[in-house]
């Protein structure tokens, strides 16, 4: 308490000495602001100010110092370097006990910075209990915005009734049309003879000719509107699998502005971008652990699979994999590399999974309108997924080709120029060497 | 007259059988017509009718429409925490040894996901230099064998580790006498558990315990022999690279003999006719082997003869043999080798295959008498492998049958009731030994009877450690976590000696002995190091062994006919006969698959024997018999194998009585399932002729026999004449080395030409080259254009590639059924041809009244080989492609002829148009049919995790053909264009090319102008095969060389430069 006393006092000094040199500028803000900004670029890394991570919780860690029995001053020693607290004073020593990760030396924290810090994390809210009004609006919030997406409006029934009613209307004028036939002619036999059916036949034998090519361009049409519509038969876009642990892909890339290749980091090296290991997960996760917020429960399931012992803040070793599903899933008798596309061929991830800075949900097969809106990609048409897709892109897409930046394509370059024709043939196309003039429409390109 | 060699690659085809002639002229042999089909009584029994029929296929049709308009819910599951090393997606490649007892090589095995899939051979240390043989290749599918042992067994119940050990140990100490059997232990580890064990149970001077060393394949004589002469019983090493003249006597040194993984690179690098200078090579043998058909002259001799061919050489060369020796109809062979060792002293090798101290006492001083020793052969750097004490392991072996066996027998690598002579009395008397144990990996035909097993890991599960020879030290790393609750054979010794205890899964027990023995081998050495290159060199010290001439002794005599067992290059000794690879891998020389046989010269088989058959009849059978014992095997008709003797191999009939030791070793009916045998059990496949094995001093692997003909037929699986190329003439060219050194390219290797119109309307010759049936590709001047070049001159025919190929490209194996049918499935295969004298001239008749096809059974007597690996030749001008409906087969930029398999509609035009037959087609779902679960890994949970990932495995009605491992070059490619730059020659290697001991295959970009396969393809030994038909393959053919004075040849070649 004594120590606490002399901090208020000082910090009255200060206060007031801010007062007195700055003099518009608010000051209690002031020496906040300086204490977070110090806590977020010093300690942050291993230290919260109400919970326990790499380092102890330090809310109201000066009191607990006074009131455990340390030497005046010796916490400022222990954070320029605990080492030499640790051997002056038997609390430090016994604190330096805490975890077996020890704490880094800040020799360049005055005693005034480090007083910022603590004051700073003293008034900053425990989330546990000041944060619990606020997340309960943000899950209503979140509530209110995952509203079920909107039935697609169905005008098919319309037309059927539509269909229906002209139907009986023809039988109506038709029969109609029979009856007057009947009555106004004068061989009644002859009449009452011809059926529906027959009267039909007569006709078509009659105009045989242009019935016949109606009739083949109806089968025609049909077959080709069949294969039209087989071909375009796409089950992959849309699709969105649940997922075990429900990863918002926002809330990452966006807010947290996290490098998709720091998670699917293996996008460079290697055919598949890899769904990361939890244990890269858990490089952040070991911090956020998201107590107290709605998607707690989320990230228990990482702790579970990744063997992780929250209160002991430790490893078990007991790791169970996450069991996951995928969403872009190709045949198995076709071979993608994703590091040809990104590395190779300076593909941005958006151009094929869209902007996931903005997906909110779960990952899905983004349709190819969407991807056409983003800013940079090229423009498909095809369906996202079917090989028309690849073809196309195949085709739009340039290989930077001679310019001698990949010696590589450079080789490639020298050799094509031995073909003037054919060199002349790829450019006059689109004044671009595309990737399937280089045979990226070969089927052994990804087929083998 | 015009002459030409005539190629035949069978009996059949030299005599133009009229099943030949049939099937030679459907690209698909027996396929079934609809007569047939409909006659077949079996349909009558099938419950489905007609109308039943099409109303499921409406339904289907129906149901996989809906099905497919739903995703299947695909799951991934990634690493809970990755290991460092491991990129999902990516091969990590180790370097490891490979030893299993007979064979030995440093290989590298590239895993994925931490999976083994696929072995070769390492390039860049050890001093195998990248050889391996088709068994080390397929070694990796044994990982994935389902039968292998999971736990230790008691009394053919599963047990516990603990509960095992704890009754080994308490056996061992309480035992009188124990005695521990074990194949060549050449682990200085291994050597120093053993020797520790000796220590502590023999004290001082007791003699408790024993280590009997035991292989089934004996190089006792030659131990024994070196004993005699220089003091030790060592074996020096080798040095083929160094030998102008070689002479074999009996020794397959290129594919089974000592250490052929070493010698047969060091063979390849002699055997181009364009380097410094060409070996010359002799071969006197009695069963055609590999080695025989390579040589440049071979002499037939019976196996009585070895000590003959040697001592008349000796005397030749002014040495005294001892005794007199009588040529026989092999002199004029020795002769010639008599005049090649004169002018090539101090620079040959002369080796022999005999088990027979005498015989290779006359080989150590014939290699004195020409000063081999310290140039060609090094007697301080000795050979560690084969050490089997014969005498001793016989003894010991009658000592158990006769209920004298030690308290404890400990068994370790060995299976001597299979592979001893008296393995079956063996057998009985084991059954009384009071504790037998047994480290295996199945519950084989020893391990079976045995009170423990204790399954060993496999060795691509473990840690160990070789001195193979005495100059390097090398280790084997663990590439997979443990499958199974196995443990590592030397921790079971340690744990059974009280030095350790057990260390379960993830044991570190073996890795930190050998690392201590490491240390005290090499005290400066970096085990990190070590196990990065896998092998050390270690210092010698230089031999003071001198030769001194002992009397010979122990000589083979024979009367009658007389038997020789030999070693096939793809089942061996018999170890890996439940490999299903190894076993549908077609025999070098005879091309069969699937099975064990008589060889017999087809002079010697007229009238007796069939000489021709049919896969459908089948081939006689006889009996042969020695010393009372006998076996019943059908004769197989081999041109060149010695009149008067016959060969059987080694390593067949395994599991004579249904012991587990894996599905593939059993014969397996025509619709699926185990053939039974009368009693109930699995039929093994052949017989098992280390049974018929007699033995002196040393085991010896010839004797004379009662041969008979017995009635029956078998039916057989022979690929010689699958997929013949027919009648043309232009596939195997062949010169000696004079005529390449002294003539023009025309003299020996002489395009085609055709005539043209020049621009004055001139009718002008001009090379096939400037023809094109179609647009050319532009293949020549943009991008790559990837190319094989295969050079006949230094291919041996091992199999390695064929072995390779299948295990990149998950080829299914098919079975003997289906191959009887001509279905294998093999992407490469190696054609063999035999080759004799007499053939009219291309262009030229004979007269078809005069003459015979007979006149040529004379050179088949003894006919010359040519092996030709062939696979798709990737045509610029390809018939496969145009004849395609659907555009399924395509030519890429690159030059490559591709194979879209989701396209393929299976209507086989493709086959029908390819020149080569090198297209294969999917009768069967072979990975879900069930008349391949016996014999397809892929059909085995465990068994598929060999399959390369990065390949389709294709499904029914498609067809697949050589891709030029397309998905090596995109690899290639790729990893170039990350790292910004050109792709280096040699950096892109197909799995054939990259398995070749010889380096005879060689691949690149032949738009590459610095490239090794554009100055191959351009080479004065460059030819396309099939040339004249205009189709432009992007395979090129080195034309074979042969360093013989073949003076019909000669006549031939030097005639038409001269026309």
């Amino acid at each position: 308490m004594e120590i606490s006393n002399i901090q208020t006092l000082k910090r009255i000094k200060s206060i007031a000495f801010a007062a007195f040199t700055l003099g518009f500028v608010a000051f209690s803000n002031f020496a906040v602001a300086q204490g977070e900004a110090l806590f977020k670029a010093k300690c942050a890394t291993c230290h919260m100010p109400h919970k326990n991570s790499t380092g102890p919780k330090l809310a109201g860690v000066r009191d607990k110092w006074s009131s455990g029995g340390a030497k005046e001053g010796s916490i400022y020693q222990w954070v320029n370097n605990w080492q030499t607290a640790a051997a002056n004073d038997p609390y430090a020593a016994e604190v330096s006990k805490w975890s077996p990760t020890a704490m880094s030396a800040f020799p360049d924290l005055k005693k005034e910075d480090i007083d910022a810090i603590m004051d700073w994390v003293d008034a900053s809210p425990d989330p546990a209990t000041a944060g619990a009004g606020a997340d309960a609006a943000a899950g209503a919030e979140g509530a209110a915005t995952a509203t079920e997406p909107l039935e697609e409006e169905n005008n098919t029934w319309i037309w059927l009734i539509m269909g229906v009613i002209f139907v009986v209307v023809i039988m109506a004028v038709g029969g109609v049309r029979r009856q007057l036939k009947i009555a106004t002619s004068d061989n009644e036999e002859e009449a009452e003879a011809m059926t529906y059916g027959e009267e039909l036949r007569a006709l078509a034998w009659k105009y045989r000719l242009q019935v016949g090519l109606v009739s083949l361009v109806v089968v025609i049409s049909i077959i080709v509107a069949l294969f039209q519509s087989l071909y375009s038969i796409n089950v992959m876009e849309g699709y969105q699998p649940s997922q075990p642990i429900a990863f918002p892909h926002d809330r990452h890339a966006g807010i947290n502005g996290i490098d998709c290749k720091y998670c699917h980091n293996t996008v460079t090296k290697s055919k598949s971008a890899s769904i990361p290991s939890v244990n890269v997960c858990m490089n952040c996760h070991k911090q956020i652990d998201g107590a107290g917020k709605p998607f707690e429960g989320q990230i228990k399931k990482i702790y579970a699979a990744a063997g992780w012992d929250k209160t002991g803040m430790k490893y078990t070793g007991k790791t169970n994999p996450i069991v996951w599903n995928k969403v872009h899933v190709l045949p198995e008798h076709v071979y993608f590399n994703h590091s040809q596309h990104v590395v190779v061929g300076g593909v941005d991830c958006k151009q094929c999974h869209g902007d996931m800075t903005q997906m909110n949900e779960t990952a899905m097969v983004q349709p190819v309108e969407e991807l056409n809106k983003i800013e940079g990609n090229i423009k498909l048409t095809r369906k996202t997924l079917t090989m028309g897709w690849c073809i196309e892109c195949h085709s739009k897409k340039d290989v930077a080709i001679g310019n001698g930046k990949n010696a590589y394509y450079d080789e490639i370059h020298r050799r094509l120029k031995k073909d003037p024709k054919l060199y002349a043939q790829y450019l006059n196309n689109d004044g671009k060497i595309t990737v399937n003039e280089l045979g990226g429409w070969e089927c052994a390109k990804c087929h083998y | 007259m015009e002459m030409t060699k005539k190629y035949w690659k069978g009996i059949d085809e030299l005599k133009q059988t009229p099943e030949f002639i049939k099937h030679k002229e459907q690209e698909f042999p027996n396929q079934q017509t609809v007569e047939d089909f409909l006659a077949d009584e079996n349909l009558a029994e099938s419950s489905t009718a007609r109308r039943d029929f099409l109303k499921f296929l409406g339904f289907s049709v129906a149901a996989a429409t809906l099905a497919a308009c739903e995703a299947p819910v695909t799951k991934v599951v990634p690493y809970a925490v990755k290991p460092e090393n491991v990129t999902p997606g990516m091969p990590t490649w180790y370097a490891s040894t490979y030893y299993d007892g007979a064979s030995y090589a440093s290989i590298m095995v590239k895993t994925r996901e931490g999976r083994p899939i696929f072995i070769k051979g390492n390039k860049d240390f050890g001093f195998t230099q990248g050889g391996t043989n088709p068994q080390i290749i397929a070694s990796v599918l044994g990982l994935y064998d389902s039968e292998r042992l999971t736990a230790p067994q008691a009394n053919g119940s599963t047990s516990s580790w603990s509960a095992v050990d704890t009754a080994i140990t308490k056996a061992i100490a309480g035992a009188k006498k124990v005695t521990l059997l074990s194949n060549t232990v050449i682990s200085p580890s291994v050597q120093r558990a053993i020797s520790e064990m000796a220590v502590k149970l023999n004290g001082e001077a007791g003699s408790k315990f024993e280590h009997i060393q035991y292989d089934a394949i004996s190089y006792a004589g030659m131990r024994e022999a070196n004993l005699l002469n220089f003091g030790a019983r060592i074996i020096p090493s080798y040095d083929f690279s160094k030998a102008k003249t070689i002479v074999s006597v009996g020794a397959d040194f290129l594919s089974t003999w000592l250490l052929p993984t070493e010698f047969a690179v060091q063979y390849g690098t002699r055997r181009n006719p364009e380097g410094e200078w060409m070996s010359k090579h002799f071969q006197f043998e009695s069963v055609l082997t590999v080695s025989g058909s390579n040589a440049d002259v071979r002499g037939m001799i019976k196996p009585s003869e070895e000590a003959a061919v040697l001592a008349y050489m000796i005397k030749a060369l002014g040495g005294n043999p001892g005794f007199a020796a009588n040529a026989g109809s092999w002199k004029a062979a020795a002769d010639k080798a008599v005049a090649a060792l004169t002018k090539s002293k101090k620079e040959s090798i002369v080796v022999s295959g005999s088990n027979h101290v005498g015989v290779q006492q006359l080989a150590n001083q014939l290699n004195n008498l020409l000063g081999n020793y310290g140039t060609t052969i090094d007697l301080s750097t000795t050979i560690e492998l084969h050490q089997s004490q014969d005498a001793k392991a016989l003894q010991f072996a009658a000592n158990v049958a006769a209920g004298k066996g030690p308290d404890v027998l400990i068994m370790m690598g060995v299976n001597p009731v299979y592979s001893m002579p008296n393995g079956a009395a063996f057998a009985k008397g084991l059954k009384s030994i009071k504790t037998s144990v047994a480290i295996a990996s199945h519950a084989d035909e020893t391990a079976s009877l045995c009170t423990y097993i204790c399954p060993a890991h496999h060795q691509l599960e473990d840690w160990a450690d070789f001195r193979a020879k005495s100059n390097e030290y090398a280790v084997a790393q663990p590439t997979i976590r443990p499958l199974n609750n196995t443990a590592s054979a030397l921790e079971s010794l340690l744990v059974w000696n009280g030095a350790a205890a057990r260390g379960g899964q993830d044991s570190a027990v073996a890795y930190d002995y050998i690392k201590a023995t490491f240390a005290a081998i090499n005290p400066t050495g970096d085990f990190n190091f070590l196990t990065h290159n896998s092998c050390v060199s270690l210092a010698t010290t230089p031999s003071a062994a001198v030769y001194t001439a002992a009397p010979v002794k122990d000589l083979p005599s024979a009367n009658g006919t007389e038997v020789v067992f030999y070693q096939k290059s793809a089942i061996g000794n018999g170890q890996h006969a439940n490999n299903p690879w190894l076993q549908e891998m077609p025999d070098p020389i005879t091309k069969v698959t699937w099975d064990n046989y008589i060889t017999m010269n087809p002079v010697e088989m007229k009238g007796k024997y069939a000489t021709t058959y049919d896969q459908e009849h089948g081939l006689n059978m006889a009996k042969v018999t020695i010393n009372g014992k006998s076996v019943t095997l059908p004769v197989y008709p081999l041109p060149g194998q010695t009149p008067g003797t016959i060969g059987i191999a080694l390593g067949y009939g395994r599991g004579a009585n249904g012991e587990k030791i894996g599905k593939a070793a059993y014969q397996t009916k025509e619709y699926g399932g185990h053939a039974l045998q009368e009693n109930g059990q699995l039929t093994p496949i052949g017989a098992n002729a280390f049974a018929l094995l007699s033995a002196g001093a040393t085991v010896s692997y010839s004797a004379s026999a009662a041969i008979s003909p017995v009635d029956g037929t078998y039916p057989i699986a022979a690929t010689q004449i699958h997929h013949t190329v027919m009648g043309r003439d232009s596939i195997v060219r062949e010169t000696t080395l004079s005529i390449f050194q002294n003539r023009e390219k025309d003299a020996f290797n002489e395009g085609h030409k055709l005539q043209k119109l020049d621009k004055h309307g001139d009718h002008v010759e001009a090379p096939i080259s400037e023809f094109d049936l179609w647009a050319a590709h532009p293949v020549e001047k943009i991008g790559h254009r990837w190319g094989i070049s295969i050079d006949l001159s230094s291919c041996i025919g091992c199999g390695s590639c064929l072995i390779a190929c299948q295990s990149e490209n998950n080829v299914p194996v098919v079975g003997k059924d289906e191959v009887r049918r001509g279905r294998e499935m093999h992407w490469l295969r190696i054609d063999r041809y035999f080759a004799s004298d007499e053939e009219a001239a291309v262009g030229t008749k004979k007269d078809k009244e005069t003459f015979s096809y007979d006149d040529a059974e004379i050179a088949a007597l003894n006919p010359t080989v040519v092996h030709m690996p062939l696979m798709c030749h990737h045509c610029n001008h390809a018939p496969c492609e145009t004849v395609c409906p659907v555009a399924a087969t395509t030519h890429s930029n690159e030059g490559l002829n591709q194979m879209a398999y989701n396209r393929c509609i299976g209507t086989r035009y493709c086959a029908n148009n390819c020149p080569y037959k090198v297209r294969r087609f999917n009768w069967f779902n072979y990975p879900s049919y069930k008349k391949f679960t016996e014999v397809n890994p892929a059909q085995d949970d465990l068994g598929r995790m060999v399959l390369n990932p990065d390949v389709t495995v294709r499904t029914r009605g498609v067809m697949e053909k050589c891709s030029l491992c397309v998905q090596r070059i995109q690899a290639t490619k790729l990893v170039a264009k990350k790292e910004a730059r050109v792709i280096a020659d040699g950096e892109f290697a197909t799995a054939c090319s990259d398995s070749c001991p010889t380096n005879a295959i060689v691949v690149g970009d032949w738009n590459d102008l610095k490239s090794m396969i554009r100055e191959k393809s351009e080479g004065v030994r460059a030819y396309q095969a099939l040339e004249e038909v205009g189709v432009k393959p992007n395979v090129w053919y080195q034309v074979k060389v042969r360093n013989e004075e073949n003076t019909l040849l000669d006549k031939i070649q030097v005639a038409e430069a001269h026309h």
